[in-house]
C-alpha cells in the first residue's frame, strides 16, 4: 500500500495536562486519499444541488417571509459548499462537482417538477426530508470515521443539517394534521419518485450506471479503506428517514411498505 | 383509516424468527409488480429499520365485543435474537414500546424475545400511564392445558409421567414447573443458568416435590415421557428422545421439528398458541406470509393475553417480572380467554395439523 504525502493534524486533548494540547499526525494512503475525495465531491455537489433547490423554491413563493426563508436556507447550504470546498483544497483532494450527474441530476429534474407548480410542501419533503435525512445521516457516520478537522466539518455541518430537518419534520406535521390521507397520498407519490433514486444510488452497486461524481470507479467498493461500508451507510440513512416519517405522523404500515418497494 | 382517527385498543410488538419468514413478508407487501428481493437483499437493509407498527387486527369476542389492536415489529435480526445481543435488540423494544405509547395503546404485550424488558425490570414503565404485559401468563395456561389435553388423547396418565421442562427457570418454565408439579409423577428440570436451577430445586426438594435436574437435557430425556420446551430451541438436539414421548414445543422459534426428523415416533406439537373462534382480520391483510399457521384465527399466546385484557378492559400491569406467575392467575386468565372465545389452539406441528 503506497503512502502518499498527505497529513492531516488532529487535536487531541492531553489528559495529564488540560492546559495543553497533543498534536496527533495522521498519514493517508492513495486509497484513503481517493475515496476522501470522492465523498467531499459528493458533499459538495449535495450541497449545491441543495442550494440551487432552496434558490429555484424562493423564486416560486409569492409569501415574502417565505421567500426570504428559502433564501437564507439556499445560502445555508452555499456556506456548507463552501466549507467542504475550502477543506477540499486545503488538502488539495480531487474533487469533481457535477450536478447534472445520473443521480444528482435526476433529483434536482424532480425538485424543479414540483417547484414549477408552486408546490411548496412537495420541495420541503425532497429536500428537508429525503435529501437532508440521508445528508445528516451519511455525514455523521463520514464525521466519525474520518475523525480529525474534516471530521468535524462533517460533525458540524451535520448539525446544522439536522436543525433544518426538525424544522422542517414541524412544519410537514401541520401539513399532515390538516388532511392526513391526502397528504400521506402526495408524499407517497413524492416517495418513489424520489426515494427511488436515492435507493438506486446508494444500493451497494450502481443500479443506472456510474454517477458522474465520483472521480473512478464507484467508490462504494472503496469505502473500506476508512472503515465505512455502503450496506451500513444506506441502512442508517433509511432509518433516519423512517424516523423522519414517523415524526411527521405518517402512519407505520404505510411507510414500511414505501421502504419495502424501494430498488435494493 | 389513519393513525390520527383508528381506535386502538391494544398494541402487540414482536420480531420475526425466520429470515425465511421475513423474505416472505417482504415480497409479498412489495407486490407482484416489483421483482422478489433476495434473502441477501433483504438482510441488508431489515434490521435497519426503526421499529414500526405493521397491520391492524379487528378482533371479535364471541360476547359480540368488537376490539382494535396493531402490530409493532421491531426488525430484530431473526439470526440475532440470543442474549449476546441484548443491548441492541434492548434498544429495539424499548423505541418500540415508546412507539406504541405515542399511538397511545392502553395496554400492550411485549412477544417473544421482547418480553425479556418486563421480565427483567419495570422502572423504565412503572410512571407510564400504557400498561404492559408479556403475555406469558396466557402462554403457559395454553402449554399446561394443551399437555393435559395432549396426554388424555394419547392415554398417557400425568401423574405417572416424568414431565421435562427445558428452560425451566425462565418466567413461562417456572411458571409451567410449579403448575405441573402437583400433577407429574416426577419433574426433569433443565436450564442453562446452573445457579437459578440449584435454587428452584432447592425449592422443589423442600416443598417434598420429586425431581431431577441438569443444565443439559440430553442427561434427563432418556426419563422423560412428556417434554417442554420453554427455551428458544436453537441449541437443542433431543438425541436421547424416547420413542412415543410427547413434545410440547413452546420456544421461540418453534423448531424441534427439525431436530427430530431422525425420530418420527415422538408427538409434537407446537404449544403456548391460542384460536380465536370469532376471529381476526389483519388490515393489511399478511396472514399468507407473516401469520402462516394450518388451522384459521390461531395465534400466540402472548398476544391473546393482550386481545383478552383488552375485551375485559383490564388495562394493568398483567404479567410483569420474572417468576411472579401464580396457578391463580394461570386459571383466572384461562377462564377469562375462553370467555371470550380463545380457546386452546388444535394441536399442530411443521407437518401440519394431528390427524383426529
Amino acid at each position: 500500500m503506497k503512502i502518499i504525502r498527505w497529513y492531516e493534524n488532529t487535536l487531541s486533548p492531553n489528559l495529564n495536562n488540560t492546559t495543553m494540547e497533543s498534536v496527533k499526525t495522521k498519514t493517508r494512503t492513495v486509497e484513503e486519499f481517493n475515496v476522501i475525495s470522492d465523498i467531499f465531491s459528493q458533499a459538495i455537489t449535495g450541497e449545491l444541488i441543495g442550494m440551487s433547490n432552496f434558490a429555484s423554491l424562493a423564486e416560486t413563493i409569492d409569501d415574502p417571509h417565505e421567500k426570504m426563508e428559502a433564501v437564507e436556507h439556499a445560502n445555508s447550504e452555499r456556506m456548507h459548499a463552501e466549507g467542504f470546498l475550502a477543506y477540499a483544497e486545503k488538502r488539495k483532494l480531487r474533487v469533481n462537482i457535477n450536478m447534472g450527474g445520473e443521480y444528482w441530476g435526476n433529483i434536482r429534474r424532480q425538485f424543479l417538477s414540483y417547484a414549477r407548480q408552486q408546490d411548496f410542501t412537495a420541495c420541503l419533503i425532497i429536500q428537508e426530508v429525503m435529501l437532508e435525512s440521508f445528508a445528516i445521516s451519511m455525514y455523521n457516520d463520514v464525521g466519525h470515521a474520518l475523525g480529525g478537522e474534516a471530521g468535524d466539518l462533517f460533525i458540524r455541518i451535520r448539525d446544522e443539517e439536522k436543525e433544518h430537518l426538525d424544522h422542517s419534520g414541524d412544519i410537514l406535521r401541520g401539513e399532515w394534521i390538516r388532511n392526513p390521507l391526502a397528504f400521506e397520498n402526495k408524499f407517497e407519490a413524492i416517495h418513489f419518485n424520489c426515494m427511488n433514486i436515492l435507493a438506486e444510488f446508494t444500493a451497494t452497486t450502481d443500479l443506472r450506471g456510474h454517477c458522474g461524481v465520483c472521480n473512478g470507479e464507484c467508490m462504494k467498493s472503496s469505502l473500506h479503506h476508512i472503515g465505512l461500508d455502503i450496506v451500513t451507510l444506506r441502512g442508517n440513512a433509511l432509518a433516519l428517514y423512517a424516523e423522519a416519517m414517523d415524526n411527521i405522523g405518517i402512519p407505520g404500515e404505510k411507510s414500511m411498505v414505501w421502504i419495502a418497494r424501494l430498488p435494493a | 383509516m389513519d393513525s390520527t382517527t383508528a381506535r386502538l385498543d391494544f398494541a402487540a410488538i414482536g420480531h420475526q424468527d425466520s429470515w425465511r419468514n421475513v423474505t416472505a413478508f417482504v415480497n409479498d407487501i412489495r407486490g407482484s409488480v416489483l421483482e422478489n428481493l433476495s434473502c441477501e437483499k433483504i438482510k441488508e437493509i431489515y434490521s435497519f429499520i426503526p421499529p414500526r407498527e405493521l397491520f391492524r387486527v379487528k378482533v371479535r369476542s364471541t360476547t359480540g365485543v368488537e376490539i382494535e389492536g396493531l402490530y409493532v415489529e421491531t426488525f430484530i435480526d431473526p439470526d440475532k435474537l440470543s442474549a449476546h445481543f441484548v443491548r441492541t435488540n434492548l434498544r429495539k423494544v424499548v423505541n418500540a414500546i415508546s412507539r406504541t405509547s405515542r399511538l397511545g395503546s392502553p395496554i400492550t404485550t411485549l412477544g417473544g424475545f421482547t418480553s425479556i424488558v418486563l421480565e427483567g425490570d419495570l422502572d423504565p414503565f412503572s410512571t407510564s400511564l400504557a400498561k404492559f404485559t408479556t403475555g406469558n401468563t396466557l402462554t403457559a395456561a395454553f402449554i399446561i392445558k394443551g399437555i393435559e389435553k395432549a396426554a388424555d388423547l394419547l392415554h398417557i396418565d400425568l401423574s405417572q409421567s416424568n414431565i421435562l421442562v427445558i428452560g425451566a427457570t425462565g418466567d413461562i418454565g417456572l411458571a409451567c414447573t410449579h403448575y405441573l408439579k402437583h400433577k407429574a409423577k416426577k419433574l426433569l428440570l433443565c436450564a442453562r443458568n446452573t445457579g437459578r436451577l440449584e435454587q428452584l430445586a432447592n425449592d422443589l426438594t423442600s416443598e417434598q416435590f420429586p425431581m431431577e435436574y441438569s443444565a443439559d437435557p440430553e442427561d434427563l430425556l432418556p426419563r422423560a415421557q412428556i417434554i417442554i420446551s420453554t427455551a428458544s430451541s436453537s441449541g437443542i438436539q433431543l438425541k436421547n428422545c424416547p420413542k412415543n414421548a410427547l413434545i410440547c414445543d413452546a420456544g421461540y422459534p418453534k423448531n424441534l421439528d427439525l431436530q427430530l426428523t431422525h425420530n418420527r415416533n415422538v408427538h409434537l406439537f407446537h404449544g403456548g398458541m391460542g384460536q380465536v373462534s370469532g376471529g381476526f382480520e389483519l388490515i393489511p391483510d399478511y396472514s399468507r406470509t407473516i401469520y402462516q399457521h394450518p388451522a384459521p384465527y390461531v395465534i400466540h399466546g402472548c398476544i391473546s393475553e393482550a386481545m383478552v385484557l383488552a375485551f375485559e378492559k383490564r388495562f394493568e400491569n398483567y404479567s410483569i417480572e420474572k417468576g411472579k406467575i401464580t396457578m391463580e392467575k394461570i386459571e383466572e386468565i384461562y377462564t377469562l380467554s375462553v370467555k371470550h372465545g380463545i380457546h386452546l389452539a388444535p394441536f399442530y406441528n411443521a407437518k401440519g395439523l394431528w390427524p383426529d
